[in-house]
């Protein structure tokens, strides 16, 4: 799986202890992983998903809205055409039914005028032709007896028809209006009635029709120009501005077409009317259309959008989170391999010396009691030959002492390296640790005020009291303690850290200074005898080796990390054992047996 | 005072030969052996006060000569030599009876010290025996005829 790789090439990549370099690495490979992989795939599916929803929404959306705009238009055509067809057919019973005769007497007209009024609003006068165009009888509120209309456009198509509608036209009255004609023939002799369609009653049958909030409707005639109002300017017998739009369509049956972009376009839906050559449009601005649409795609690209963004946090966080996890399992593994092979190593070291210091030992002690011989013979002569030579005894006696000394410094060494590997007797004993730390502090405070070092101590009350050798637990510190000095020479508000707390079952100490630090190489070999990193002369590079010695005696453990300058720390942990009685009693027989 | 008759048991001849030398300079009685089973019978043979006995050797081991010796002549006092790397093997001759251990390389005047110290302390024992002795031949004097030691 990906982890293991990750880990993998974190491992490589981070030869060099850098903390921060691991962190970023490990950051940075997870986030983008766990990003690409665990969310943005699902991310892309839902896009996909999303996107195929939208599209057959969207074109569902267009279909209806369409499916509207034509329903309306034709809807609202029949109704137009059964009212005009009506009204002529009205007309052309009139006409039928009465004489001319009959129609030229004024009452006569009036009443029929009256009950075609009761029967639709819609007439507004009516009028009666002889064939030369004269208005040869009148009823309605204008006074247009006796006019010819021998020129008006309306006599001379309605001869050749037996009805004809006209567009709108001003005429005598000056008004926009249209009428409806019917012709009829008696003895040879052509006659017409003549009805005005009341403008305002006819429309607004087509003005009323609203859709959304810029839908609308209006008719117009075969040149484009408006025989009802529209809504959105232009008034009745102008030409429709948007006629070039629709100009070219089909005449003869419906149509839907779309004109323009997303912010000035509509939708039109054209429907001839059959009566006459008018076509009835129906439109609507896209915006005002699809506006469902739109907020509805809008709605759900915000919810997406929302939802990615916290998708994306949460991979951040997991992210973050899973690296952290990783890094700290990691370096637990690297610290723990670190430490195996350290404790592997040391043990083997500790092998190897306790044998060189005791076969070393044994020619040591030939030598001292030779030395010691050399010195009592040197004693028993030195009367004889002290008046010959007594320079020469004098540089004899001296030599002796010498070869004394360095053997003793030898013995010296064997002993350092047997404190680092032997199995020691241990005088346990319990230790309060809020007394016994401070009183390890005290001891070097004085050469700690000297190089204006700061000793910080954090103890954690109420811990429980240990059981453990205090002598060698004071060689402990105070090898920590000079080692911290050490490091801390000529640094910047130089600082050691001591902090007991308890842990588990266990009581970690933690001696920590903010000086020179430990490299790499040297933190690997800081526990081994006769490594160290002071001049010649300065240090036996036994100190640590010592105290990780006695801390194994004791049944603890001690780590090192350590960042080239920055610090070190020490963690050293101590069991919490009960009072162990047999080594008392044991320890209590040895000294009584001394 | 009468001689005090030591023992060194040790495999290093020329450490032997020097110790015999320094010590009987001192005015002791030295005895070496080179090897456990020579000391044990050197033990057996010769009225021995003190051993000192080096534990790690070949053949038999310090311990074990230190067992036998105390089995057989548990007046005998044993100072066991450690190489230091051996402290426990000095411990448990401890447990076993042993005076005192030294850790090599010693000095001859500790070792000294440590004979007188071991010396007296089995003149101190010698002593009690003899005086219960003397005090069971007074209370009860027929009884030198009937057991001898």
């Amino acid at each position: 799986m990906g982890f293991g790789i990750i880990v993998a090439d974190a491992f490589f990549a981070v030869t060099k202890r850098g903390r921060t370099t691991l962190k970023d690495y490990y950051t940075r490979t997870l986030r983008n992983m766990l990003i690409i992989r665990v969310f943005l795939v699902p991310f892309a599916v839902m896009l996909v998903v999303y996107g195929t929803i939208i599209y057959f929404f969207a074109s569902y959306s267009v279909r209806q809205v369409r499916n509207e705009l034509v329903g309306i238009a034709e809807g609202h055509r029949n109704i137009i055409d059964q009212f005009l067809s009506e009204k002529a057919a009205i007309l052309q019973f009139t006409a039928a039914s009465f004489s001319r005769e009959q129609l030229r007497q004024r009452n006569h007209l009036d009443m029929i005028f009256k009950n075609l009024q009761t029967q639709s609003k819609a007439f507004f006068d009516l009028g009666v032709f002889d064939q030369n165009g004269r208005h040869v009888a009148y009823a309605g509120p204008f006074d247009l007896l006796g006019k010819s209309y021998a020129e008006a456009e309306w006599f001379k198509r309605v001869q050749n028809v037996p009805v004809y509608i006209s567009d709108e036209f001003l005429g005598y009255r000056q008004i926009p209006h249209f009428i409806i004609a019917v012709k009829k023939e008696e003895t040879e002799v052509a006659w017409y009635l003549r009805a005005t369609i009341d403008t305002y009653y006819f429309n607004d049958l087509v003005e009323n029709i609203r859709i959304g909030s810029t839908g609308e409707a209006y008719i117009v005639n075969r040149e484009g120009v408006l025989q009802t109002k529209r809504r959105s300017g232009g008034r009745i017998m102008e030409p429709d501005p948007d006629f070039v739009k629709y100009a070219t369509i089909d005449h003869e049956k419906t149509t839907f077409f779309t004109s323009g972009g997303w912010r000035n376009g509509h939708l039109y839906a054209s429907a001839p009317i059959q009566q006459t050559n008018w076509q009835l449009i129906v439109r609507q601005s896209i915006g005002d259309a699809y506006a469902p649409l739109v907020s509805s795609t809008l709605v759900s690209f915000v919810l997406l959008l929302g939802g990615s963004v916290m998708v994306v946090l949460m991979g951040f966080f997991m992210a973050a989170n899973v690296a952290a996890q990783l890094k700290s399992a990691d370096l637990e593994k690297r610290e723990m391999k670190t430490q195996l092979i350290l404790a592997g190593k040391l043990a083997e070291v500790g092998e190897m010396s306790t044998g060189i210091a005791h076969e070393i030992n044994n020619p040591l002690q030939v030598m001292k009691s030779e030395v010691a011989m050399i010195q009592s013979l040197t004693d028993d002569i030195s009367p004889i030959i002290e008046d010959q030579a007594p320079q020469m005894l004098l540089q004899l006696k001296d030599c002796t002492r010498e070869i004394g000394d360095q053997i003793n410094r030898c013995s010296h060494i064997t002993q350092g390296l047997l404190n680092f590997a032997r199995k020691r007797e241990n005088t346990k004993e319990p230790i309060v640790l809020e007394q016994f730390v401070p009183k390890m502090v005290q001891m070097v405070d004085q050469r700690a005020r000297l190089e204006n070092i700061r000793i910080v101590q954090e103890i954690q009350s109420d811990l429980p009291q240990i059981v453990s050798d205090p002598n060698q637990l004071q060689q402990v510190f105070l090898n920590l303690f000079n080692n911290a000095i050490y490091a801390l020479k000529e640094r910047i508000s130089p600082e050691i850290r001591v902090r007991v707390t308890k842990e588990n079952m266990t009581i970690l100490i933690s001696v920590s200074d903010n000086g020179c630090g430990f490299s790499p190489e040297s933190m690997e070999k800081a526990f081994l005898p006769f490594y160290t990193t002071k001049p010649v002369g300065q240090g036996t590079g036994l100190g640590l080796s010592t105290v990780y010695g006695i801390i194994k005696g004791l049944g603890g453990d001690i780590t090192l990390t350590s960042e080239q300058g920055a610090g070190s720390e020490f963690q050293i942990r101590l069991p919490i054992e009960e009072i162990d009685n047999t080594s008392i009693q044991f320890n209590h027989t040895l000294s009584q047996r001394r | 005072m009468p001689l005090t008759n030591v023992l060194i048991v040790d495999d290093e001849e020329r450490f032997l030969k020097t110790t015999q030398t320094l010590l009987e300079k001192e005015g002791y009685k030295v005895f070496t052996a080179a090897d456990g089973y020579k000391g044990l019978e050197a033990v057996k043979d010769r009225r021995i006060d003190v051993v000192v006995l080096d534990v790690k050797m070949p053949g038999m081991d310090g311990v074990e000569v230190l067992k036998r010796i105390k089995a057989e002549h548990p007046l005998v006092e044993v100072l066991m030599l450690t190489g230091h790397a051996t402290m426990e093997t000095a411990i448990d001759g401890l447990k076993l009876g042993a005076f005192d251990y030294l850790t090599k390389p010693c000095d001859i005047a500790t070792l000294k010290e440590k004979i007188m110290a071991a010396y007296d302390k089995r003149s101190a024992m010698l002593e009690k025996i003899q005086k219960a002795k003397f005090d069971r031949i007074i209370s009860h004097p027929m009884e030198v005829f009937s057991k001898d030691e």
